[in-house]
């Protein structure tokens, strides 16, 4: 199924489904793209444990121009993990980790 | 497809109340580009380019670069609006301290290029410091994270109301050389020598110690200069091209 159908699927659910990872991963996904931006910053209630951003930070804020304070953006780390679909591969774009990156120019470099 | 508005206003989720079907999320002050060159990209033809996204930069000549085929060489990574993508980036990509030798991240507001030449830049100038990387290899990554966390959540310079264009900052770098670490904060202006640019000049101080103390955590007496460090200082572009001549630096 293509992730747009998925996500057609989703929004009908009743309910959440079960503990899948495998769904979770795709739904989580499809929330992203279908996701609406938030409007009024200062109206949303968060659950217990999370904390809003800063109120003064956005005492004048145009919607959609929100800022947040470094401690409400560090709430989100642990949780929004999944790879971005429009990140390309990191390789392609000759984004690589130190080690690759030597082994590399060792393999290519003197040509022993 | 009939939306009950007044259901939906009662049923907002985020992803703290449900990390699976969440149905909003949180917009960013302005959308960002990331950037990335390292000696391995010079050379290489993708297709993210910025010669693709962008149209050519004017001039023969690339200030600070490598002649005019700089933005060749630097590849667009991924555009991102909320504080949630942001994070989907963070998670699944190389931070500083692994990163090759010579390699730089750029994160610029959507639309500006990370040039001295770029409308947005070519008045403005950078706070920056040069940190010795023996020492601060476990420190960097942090260090990193909260400069972009600081950019993104628009809290370097508490000025803007809603206007992107009011606010200071245009982009933050990341640089890896054989010896230490830079970060740069990059501004739309620069104050020059005028009595009128006092009101501006405070703005970019308050930049330069929200990140001397909240970002980089040091304290606003601590002394950074020594061998391979400098201090957390400001130069405008304009004066960064006159290399060698004594030149106007701000330091916090």
């Amino acid at each position: 199924a293509t992730p747009t159908s998925n996500a057609a699927d989703l929004g009908k659910r009743p309910r959440p489904g079960p503990l899948d990872l495998t769904a979770a991963k795709t739904s989580r996904q499809s929330s992203l793209s279908t996701a609406r931006n938030i409007v009024d910053i200062n109206g949303v209630k968060y659950p217990e444990g999370i904390s809003s951003p800063r109120p003064e930070l956005n005492e004048n804020a145009k919607p959609g121009h929100f800022r947040y304070d470094r401690d409400f953006l560090l709430q989100f780390m642990a949780i929004c993990k999944e790879k971005p679909p429009s990140l390309p591969p990191l390789d392609a774009i000759g984004l690589e980790p130190i080690d690759q990156a030597t082994l590399m120019m060792s393999r290519g470099g003197s040509g022993r | 497809q009939e939306v009950d508005m007044q259901a939906q206003a009662d049923q907002i989720r985020t992803v703290f109340s449900d990390p699976a079907n969440f149905n909003v999320k949180h917009p960013l002050f302005s959308a960002w580009t990331l950037w990335f060159d390292s000696p391995s990209t010079k050379g290489r033809n993708l297709p993210q380019t910025p010669m693709s996204a962008f149209p050519q930069t004017p001039g023969a000549q690339t200030p600070g670069a490598v002649g005019g085929g700089w933005m060749d060489d630097i590849k667009r990574v991924i555009n991102f609006d909320s504080v949630e993508e942001f994070w989907g980036l963070y998670n699944n990509i190389i931070p500083p301290s692994q990163l090759p030798q010579k390699a730089n991240y750029y994160l610029f507001k959507e639309g500006i290029i990370p040039a001295w030449e770029d409308e947005a830049n070519k008045y403005g100038g950078k706070w920056s410091i040069q940190l010795p990387k023996d020492k601060n290899r476990p420190h960097v990554d942090r260090m990193w994270l909260f400069t972009m966390l600081a950019a993104i959540g628009e809290t370097f310079d508490p000025s803007p109301n809603g206007n992107v264009n009011d606010s200071l900052i245009t982009g933050v770098i990341v640089s890896t050389r054989p010896q230490f670490y830079r970060l740069s904060i990059w501004t739309r202006l620069a104050p020059g020598g005028a009595e009128d640019d006092a009101k501006l000049r405070e703005r970019i101080e308050a930049v330069g110690r929200h990140f001397k103390m909240q970002v980089l955590g040091y304290q606003e007496v601590q002394r950074l200069a020594g061998p391979l460090a400098t201090e957390v200082e400001f130069q405008s572009h304009k004066d960064s091209e006159k290399k060698g001549k004594s030149v106007r630096k701000i330091v916090v």
